[in-house]
């Protein structure tokens, strides 16, 4: 693509960036204010400072599950339990009942560090597993959680069931009549997690990122161009829960509350939905999911005032959302508004006047390229190759 | 009461509850044996027609003839969920049929949590096997688990004698084992598939049916059952029948005894620890086949 061609795009993402910065200064323009309290009212989408906050730390979770899932195709249904070891992490770590009272950024790193050694601890059992078998073993990690988190033995750190409450975080004093706790809490959630962010959608475009993508299609082709497979599964993984430590911990500090209810198999499961929404294998897709992923909370809650059956039919929308998005669109958003960028406007007028509307409509699904990345359907393709289906992921 | 007999007592009890594992995993196998999909959404499956067989209970007032009936709706509700969900995905990488399964247990939980709430409900017990529990030695059973054991076996032997001496269960293994070639001598490969699901999923209305009767109906109540299950099949072996039914009163078994002599807070970290020990052990389980791919 050429610089042209890119500067849109740019433009984009710096508007984005600024907007993200100035953001917890704009209600107090009486106008946006005012824009803000009627959105919400209306439908529900509810952009105050707190909620962007939210957004925040659950796009550092969401970027994590993306480069296990999306990148190297490692399903993980048990992504909130890494959240959840860095959220009781950093809590233990703040925790002024502890008196090991340490500094927010030493207990969020802390998290992130704790959670990445179980990540990597995960990963290297995760090798011999692929596809369902990791699937079975995550969900299987993620349903005994809860139990974990209250044996008795450790339950004079975690709380037990009642879990860890966290004092109100305040801006430093030197920062008075500039930020109030409010937008301190959200500048110390935002900083971490953009910087999170550019740094995985730098990586994935390096070796790494490239090493996850080969391994992700075909594990044995990517052997044979001479990407270490043991490693940068198991990398893989820590990376993701380094995401999901640093994330859990942001949440901890943020929520100011963590239970073993915070983290469980229907938000392991969220998570996912939401990654396949926003985007497999995309950062823009991170973004997406955790827009998704934050604001949809206020918009059923919304639409449950006017339809009272949304809020039991909730999982049901999510569910059909999923399978709809998945044989449909499995590039999720991001694949959408890649292709819709991609468009020319010209092409898609030429079209409209020659009343050919199922051309301009078509461009916009998937290509087959798209398909290829995100794994071929070998047997259409190759029928010979294939000895038997049943558990062909098992190359051992 | 001895140690020996406590121990005793502990095995039959794992055993029972172990009979339903066996059963859900049965049907996870079924599904996985012939194309390769563990469906996650087994459990919520089972879960949703034993709701409606309790409204056939309602409205009938005779157990046995729900039990028929639900087993039909099952049925019919499993093939069409192949033929309208899965076989868009069928081709697609292990990711793709994961999530829709994923997306099944959400939309089943979810509708039953809308149609029936979330209070736990009673199930009734069918009448013969409500009498007075039976007792050897001293080791106690009541006549419902009992009778959970004795149907699970019902079931695999009817399965054994369907894909062992009959035609259509041979096309059904063929076309497990080689869909290409099945559909080259004329095995209509799709019509196994949907079978397959419908199938798997009469047999886990079965499961879910005894869970409610032995436990209560409540909208999560299999949430923990199909840890167990795939605990179970993953022991036995995915792709194996007899191993889904060992592995799964196995599990039970294990569950009962940690359950007792170590403590009952980890029951199912123990489901956890005994997938993950398998796995790195043995990967192919007590009776799964090795599978070679050639590339």
């Amino acid at each position: 693509m050429t610089t042209i061609g890119r500067r849109p795009q740019t433009i984009a993402w710096l508007a984005l960036v600024a907007a993200l910065f100035f953001f917890p200064y704009f209600d107090t323009w009486p106008g946006f204010a005012w824009f803000l309290r009627n959105l919400e009212e209306t439908t529900g989408l509810n952009l105050s400072v707190f909620e962007v906050t939210t957004f925040a730390v659950w796009l550092v979770i969401l970027t994590g599950l993306n480069l296990l899932t999306g990148y190297s195709g490692q399903i993980s249904l048990g992504h909130s339990a890494l959240v959840a070891a860095g959220g009781y992490i950093a809590a233990i770590l703040l925790d002024p009942d502890n008196s090991t009272e340490v500094p927010v950024a030493v207990a969020v790193l802390g998290a992130g560090l704790g959670a990445c050694a179980i990540g990597f601890a995960i990963g290297v059992p995760a090798l011999r597993l692929s596809g369902p078998y990791l699937a079975i073993a995550t969900l299987a990690l993620i349903v005994s959680l809860p139990q974990l988190l209250k044996l008795d033995n450790i339950a004079e750190w975690t709380g037990g069931a009642s879990g860890i409450n966290l004092p109100t975080p305040h801006a430093p004093s030197f920062l008075d009549g500039v930020v109030d706790d409010h937008q301190w809490l959200y500048y110390s959630v935002m900083f971490p997690a953009v910087i999170m962010t550019v740094l995985a959608w730098n990586l994935m475009r390096s070796r790494v990122g490239r090493a996850f993508i080969a391994l992700r299609d075909s594990e044995i082709g990517a052997q044979q161009m001479g990407v270490n497979v043991a490693l940068y599964k198991t990398l893989a993984f820590g990376l993701s829960a380094l995401y999901a430590g640093v994330g859990g911990g942001l949440f901890a500090y943020q929520q100011q509350f963590v239970s073993p209810e915070s983290f469980g198999v229907f938000q392991s499961i969220q998570l996912l939905v939401a990654v396949v929404i926003g985007g497999l294998a995309s950062i823009l897709g991170s973004i997406l999911a955790a827009a998704f992923f934050t604001f949809q909370v206020g918009v059923i809650g919304r639409l449950t005032e006017v339809i009272p059956a949304v809020d039991r039919l909730r999982w049901a929308f999510y569910g059909v959302l999923l399978i709809v998005m998945m044989v449909s669109l499995p590039t999720g958003a991001a694949g959408l508004v890649r292709r819709l960028a991609r468009l020319r406007l010209a092409d898609v007028v030429s079209a409209w006047r020659s009343g050919d509307v199922g051309r301009a409509i078509s461009s916009l699904r998937e290509r087959p390229a798209v398909v290829r990345i995100l794994g071929a359907p070998s047997m259409k393709q190759t029928p010979t190759m294939e000895t038997k289906q049943g558990g062909d992921d098992r190359s051992d | 009461m001895d140690e020996f007999e406590e121990f005793a007592q502990q095995v039959v009890t794992g055993a029972s509850i172990g009979s339903i594992y066996a059963i859900v995993a049965l049907a996870i196998v079924m599904i996985y044996r012939s194309t390769s999909v563990v469906n996650f959404a087994q459990g919520e499956l089972a879960m949703f027609t034993t709701f409606i067989s309790w409204s056939f209970i309602q409205s009938l007032d005779y157990f046995w003839a729900s039990f028929a009936l639900t087993i039909l709706v099952a049925f019919f509700l499993g093939g069409a969920l192949e033929v309208l969900v899965m076989r868009p995905v069928e081709q697609a990488p292990h990711l793709n049929s994961i999530v829709v399964t994923l997306g099944l247990l959400a939309v089943f939980n979810s509708l039953a949590f809308w149609r029936y709430g979330p209070v736990p409900r009673a199930f009734p017990k069918p009448e013969i096997l409500s009498g007075d529990p039976i007792t050897v030695g001293s080791v106690t059973i009541s006549q419902l688990n009992l009778g959970i054991i004795v149907i699970a076996l019902l079931i695999m032997a009817a399965l054994f004698g369907l894909f062992n001496y009959t035609k259509l269960g041979l096309a059904m293994r063929a076309t497990a084992q080689n869909p290409v070639a099945s559909r080259l001598v004329g095995i209509n490969v799709s019509r196994m598939l949907a079978l397959g699901w419908a199938l798997s999923a009469a047999v886990g209305a079965i499961g879910g049916m005894l869970t409610a009767a032995s436990l209560t109906l409540s909208v999560d109540m299999m949430v923990a059952i199909l840890i167990f299950a795939f605990a179970g099949a993953v022991l036995g072996g995915l792709d194996s029948p007899a191993g889904a039914i060992v592995g799964g009163l196995g599990v039970g078994i294990l569950q009962a005894l940690a359950g007792n002599y170590i403590s009952s807070q980890v029951d199912i970290m123990a489901a956890f620890v005994i997938i993950i020990a398998v796995l790195m052990l043995r990967p192919t389980g007590l009776f799964g086949r090795r599978v070679v791919r050639r590339v």
